[in-house]
């Protein structure tokens, strides 16, 4: 929103060069309630740093491309764009994406009704460039100047005059980095118009053409992945002493020892989990084995390269990423002989491996792949485990990871579970598929370059926090733990930083954690409780 | 005159078809994409809130219907309302509602006209006092939506164009071909609606050039209702450059993407398709692609 005095920023804007375009004041971000109304400015970034890389978008950084040395470089950098924009409208380079992209830059009517449906937008307190719009408009400009040639009346017609040069290109390669393609943009609108998508092929065309993506979810995310195992960095080697360790604490919480099988050849399922579990939330791979084995499943854990780790960055920047990720998935699943895969508490991989890789895997790498929702929903109401909801006697709500739900369609079953070992359970408003992004996705939640982190805490995050707020608005203190449930990695993870970033555990007591770990607690059989209410 | 008229006009509607229709074939005919669909899916069984077959074990072997119907109704309801804009945006939707029921009744203007010319042509008199009921029924339908379609489209074209100057989030977003095209429509519906009131208040003039048109004999009209009919044609021209196919496109959009749920299963005409695509060259430059070779080349690095 425009302050008295301030100068709107136009489509044409991204290109001329300044210190900075939008500044961020707390002051305009969307008002929390109290405790959480103090303002609180992002970290800035060093002079240095300012002088190296373009950060003049927002003063934020999530990308940190070097400004050019000379001229001849920057030249050099728009031609690669203007290379890699071509080849985004070519039948063999992007079939992929070719119709949704083609058709939300031929036909939209730049109506605005998307804008409210965007939290980082309202959250920003509606700061131009973040509009859903923006960066569809800039994009198309540059289209109809650069590679439709339109010149003279028509592109004066048509508004596209813009000027290429490496100022705008960065800034461009940033904003993309602004959206968390949560696609609610793209649900309300009435043509079929898919916002987000332009950023995520704006992500594309730098990222397959100019090597130039976000280093967490590029070099140390898919790269990582394909080289080592995992983008957490654990080795198969490393994997078996986790095994280990999880057997021993499933012990010493349960008093059972459970031997958690590993590459068993020819078992029903794969679980697969995002390896962030492992390291940060082990509860959760350890809930799953005790369920799991309580039910008397036959399953088993992956030690191949990558079958240890669902997680697939590349769904969110790069196809080829993606698409090589899907496969060594698949592959590992294949070399067990497995029946089926299941999919663990993490929402993109669900999207991921059901949703994009069903149009990546053929033949005999095309084996069933389920998310575990259904399975623990038919564990939970088939009574075969004793559970005593009483032990969840705290209130709970649910975040709809966006991949799963208004990207998906799995809407209910985790509802019928919380409903069945929760008393207190409540919903957020909205919620379902008209649920709102935690702020963590396409990766903002492993992204932790320069001032990002404060970026992503103070708007992308901002909606949820509110959310959660309001939704436990009856009982504001810490006196009463609450619980955010949310059954997906990357959202716990934006979760916890959110929740630490604004203290809402020491001042409302808003504690987190996956969707397992509820039934697990509600175990009648088991001595104490599983949800051990530490923070971490 | 006339005959200009009538060749424009045959030339008009004859251009509009063939740009639309190859703008719909290349639409249809761009490469399977990758699956992007948005929830809720209008033929899924638990659509009301969204739900999809993923809610289910073994999803693969339930049979699944996949039908039409709820979709199309879905859309039929979105474009006799414009719901989405009444919802969200209530200031805007009254003038752009406006608008758009102005280029629907004109289509049903023309649509019926050529009916009651072909009417006419049978030798059914139509008329006010038509001894036919049918030919009665023509002239109050021709009657109706033209004066409501020039009416409706006038005032919606200027109140689009007030909308987008003054809004805040509107304008800046606006190009000058969009008030271009304000200016055209408004031109267009307001010369029909001069046309009708001081010149041709029964469409008279209309029947007998429609008439013409499908005998194909040149008829001469009122030079008010010329020029609207001369608007009207060049108008048929300037659409196809415009984002108006936007109409026809998101029927596509819906069907073949956003409700696009359709599973691949091995040995399916789906696989074949995608198989295919996988053959193509990669001509990106990333260091971390193989530039030159086949999309199943790249998954084998």
């Amino acid at each position: 929103m425009k302050k008295p005095g301030e100068q709107r920023i136009g489509i044409q804007d991204l290109a001329r060069p300044c210190d900075r375009l939008v500044s961020l004041d707390p002051a305009d971000l969307m008002p929390l309630p109290p405790p959480y109304d103090e303002p609180r400015p992002l970290a800035e970034l060093s002079a240095e740093q300012r002088e190296r890389i373009e950060a003049s978008l927002d003063g934020v950084v999530a990308v940190a491309i070097p400004k050019p040395a000379s001229l001849e470089e920057e030249q050099a950098f728009i031609r690669r764009f203007l290379s890699g924009l071509e080849k985004l409208f070519t039948r063999e380079n992007n079939w992929t994406f070719l119709q949704p992209l083609l058709h939300t830059l031929d036909y939209c009517v730049k109506c605005q009704i998307c804008n409210d449906s965007c939290p980082a937008y309202v959250a920003s307190g509606k700061k131009e460039i973040y509009r859903p719009t923006y960066r569809p408009e800039v994009l198309r400009r540059i289209i109809n100047r650069y590679i439709k040639k339109e010149g003279g009346l028509r592109s004066r017609l048509t508004g596209s005059t813009i000027e290429l040069n490496f100022t705008l290109l960065a800034r461009l390669c940033e904003l993309a980095y602004r959206c968390t393609l949560c696609r609610r943009c793209a649900q309300v609108c009435p043509l079929g118009i898919d916002n987000a998508l332009v950023s995520r092929e704006i992500r594309k065309l730098f990222s397959q053409e100019m090597g130039i993506a976000a280093k967490e979810i590029h070099e140390q995310g898919t790269v990582q992945q394909l080289r080592v195992g995992s983008t957490t960095g654990i080795t198969p080697k490393a994997l078996a002493n986790i095994i280990a360790f999880m057997e021993d604490d499933i012990e010493e919480k349960t008093g059972r020892r459970i031997s958690i099988p590993v590459d068993k050849e020819g078992a029903d399922a794969l679980l697969v989990h995002n390896a962030g579990e492992f390291l940060a939330w082990p509860e959760n791979p350890e809930a799953f084995a005790i369920l799991f084995d309580a039910m008397g499943l036959n399953w088993t854990l992956s030690s191949e390269l990558a079958g240890y780790d669902a997680v697939n960055y590349g769904i969110w920047y790069d196809d080829v990423q993606a698409a090589r990720v899907a496969v060594r998935h698949a592959e590992a699943a294949r070399r067990l002989k497995v029946k089926k895969i299941y999919v663990g508490e993490c929402g993109h991989s669900h999207k991921a491996l059901l949703v994009i890789a069903d149009r990546i895997l053929t033949g005999d790498l095309n084996i069933p792949r389920e998310s575990f929702l259904p399975v623990l929903e038919s564990m939970v109401l088939s009574g075969k485990i004793r559970l005593d909801p009483s032990r969840n006697n705290f209130p709970v709500t649910l975040h709809d990871p966006c991949n799963m739900v208004r990207l998906m369609g799995i809407v209910e079953p985790q509802r019928r579970i919380l409903r069945a070992v929760c008393p207190d359970f409540r919903e957020m408003e909205p919620h379902g598929v008209d649920n709102y992004c935690c702020g963590g996705g396409s990766g903002f939640a492993i992204m932790q370059s320069m001032n990002f982190p404060d970026w992503r805490n103070t708007i992308s995050g901002r909606m949820k926090l509110k959310q959660v707020l309001e939704t436990f608005a009856d009982m504001p203190g810490p006196e009463t733990k609450k619980y955010v449930c949310a059954p997906c990695s990357n959202c716990k993870g934006l979760l916890r930083d959110l929740i630490d970033y604004h203290g809402a555990w020491e001042k409302s007591g808003i504690f987190y954690g996956g969707l397992v770990e509820l039934v697990v607690n509600a175990m009648a059989d088991l001595k104490k409780p599983y949800i051990e209410w530490e923070w971490h | 005159m006339s005959s200009f008229l009538l060749v424009l006009t045959y030339g008009a509607y004859l251009f509009i078809i063939v740009m639309y229709t190859a703008k719909a074939i290349k639409y249809v005919r761009l490469p399977r994409h990758l699956r992007w669909e948005l929830y809720p899916v209008m033929h899924e069984a638990r659509y009301r809130y969204g739900g999809s077959y993923f809610e289910d074990m073994d999803w693969r072997e339930r049979p699944r219907r996949k039908g039409w119907r709820r979709g199309a109704l879905f859309l039929l309801t979105e474009y006799l309302t414009l719901g989405s804009y009444f919802r969200r945006h209530l200031s805007y939707w009254l003038p752009l509602y406006l608008w758009h029921v102005g280029f629907m009744l004109i289509i049903a203007f023309h649509v019926c006209t050529f009916f009651t010319a072909l009417a006419m042509r049978l030798g059914l008199p139509v008329g006010a006092g038509s001894p036919s009921f049918a030919g009665a029924v023509l002239y109050y339908a021709v009657l109706l939506m033209g004066v409501v379609s020039f009416a409706s489209g006038l005032l919606g074209s200027i109140g689009v164009c007030l909308k987008r100057l003054s809004n805040a989030d509107l304008g800046p977003y606006a190009t000058p071909q969009n008030y271009l095209t304000y200016l055209f429509c408004l031109t267009m519906f307001g010369s029909g609606l001069y046309a009708w009131h001081f010149v041709d208040p029964t469409f008279a003039e209309y029947r007998r050039f429609w008439l013409g048109l499908i005998t194909g004999r040149p008829v001469m009209v009122a030079p008010a209702a010329a020029l609207h009919i001369v608007l009207f044609d060049l108008f048929l021209i300037y659409l196809p450059f415009t984002r108006s196919m936007h109409y026809i496109t998101r029927i596509f959009a819906f069907f073949l993407i956003r409700w696009d749920d359709e599973p691949n299963l091995r040995g399916s005409r789906l696989e074949a398709q995608l198989l295919a695509q996988f053959g193509q060259r990669v001509t990106w430059a990333g260091p971390h692609i193989e530039s030159g070779g086949t999309w199943a080349d790249q998954v084998k690095r």
